[in-house]
């Protein structure tokens, strides 16, 4: 990752652009496009806008992902309810053991 | 690598909020009482947290594993953890934060445990060139417009390389920052910055194409 105190804004080509690019969009509040340092290269560089533009929308439209998709069938909360009943009967069993050790000792 | 020790939630440094997961993450309502009557052993209690997290649990397992039966052994796993580990919650940072960084864990620990310890997980994180991202601008003609659907970029994500997706889902989904991602995956912070932004690309260069040509019914299949 390079550092963005060595990015010369004034003479960048789109090769460096693309190099610098996930440093700038890690930067700041993701908003490559509005950066006022990039202005002048982005109007100079419709490939580039386009390709900062698009993913802008993805990043911007992976947040919309958070929200949940489904449900998990049935089963997977009877599992753990089994699960959870096994796992709580060999605690019991094993503390009437250690009892039963007690009144031994 | 020391995933295990890494991995276990109860061995993890504190964790300070993220105001960020926060906001994503409002407090639930009655949530509080289920968690501290949980912790006493009430079951309801416990099966209320299940009802109340069950669909983020299962749709982040099935985000980063990208099929419906490992996403639902894995939310069963995250559960039965979370019951053991219930007694470590402080709410030092939300309950969803937590359920989702424990969750996070135990799929990388699934991942790793599949075979992914076999190779080292910077080469896992980076795919064959294949499945690598373009290195060009493409036209303009094909920009996404400004805009994505959503359910594209669901299918977009299901097809992504495993590396790919689990980076972009932690990230830009999650909303986990890169420093936490570099610690969960045991790698560079600027190695989590890159694989985001390839991942990013991928998703781009894979939205061109849909735009281009119609969907093949199989890749519906893992977001299904």
């Amino acid at each position: 990752m390079t550092k963005q105190g060595e990015i010369n804004f004034d003479t960048l080509k789109p090769e460096e652009f693309e190099h610098y690019l996930p440093d700038l969009f890690a930067t700041g509040n993701g908003k490559v496009s509005q950066d006022p340092r990039l202005q002048k290269f982005l109007a100079a560089n419709p490939d580039c806008a386009a390709l900062v533009r698009d993913l802008e929308t993805i990043a911007e439209t992976a947040r919309s992902l958070f929200e949940p998709v489904g449900d998990p069938s049935d089963k997977v909360w009877t599992n753990i309810q089994t699960k959870l009943r096994e796992e709580s009967a060999r605690a019991s069993n094993s503390e009437a053991e250690d009892d039963e050790v007690k009144e031994i000792d | 690598m020391n995933c295990e020790g890494q991995l276990l939630m109860t061995q993890a440094p504190p964790v300070r909020p993220n105001p960020g997961l926060f906001k994503r993450n409002p407090p639930i309502a009655g949530e509080a009482e289920a968690i501290e009557a949980a912790k006493n052993g009430d079951a309801e209690a416990f099966s209320k947290l299940y009802t109340l997290h069950k669909r983020r649990v299962y749709t982040l397992c099935l985000r980063m594993l990208g099929n419906v039966s490992e996403a639902e052994d894995m939310t069963q796993e995250a559960f039965l953890h979370l019951f053991r580990k219930l007694s470590s919650f402080r709410g030092e940072s939300a309950f969803s934060t937590w359920l989702h960084r424990l969750t996070v864990n135990l799929v990388l620990m699934h991942l790793r445990k599949k075979g992914l310890n076999l190779v080292s997980l910077e080469e896992t994180i980076n795919p064959s060139e294949e499945d690598a991202p373009k290195r060009d601008f493409g036209s303009r003609d094909s920009v996404l417009a400004g805009s994505v659907d959503r359910v594209a970029l669901e299918r977009a994500v299901a097809s992504l390389p495993p590396g790919y997706r689990m980076v972009f889902v932690l990230h830009d989904v999650e909303g986990f920052e890169h420093n936490e991602i570099a610690t969960m995956l045991d790698c560079s912070t600027g190695n989590s910055k890159s694989q985001l932004h390839k991942a990013r690309l991928k998703l781009r260069e894979l939205l061109r194409q849909n735009t281009q040509s119609p969907q093949p019914a199989a890749s519906t299949e893992a977001v299904k």
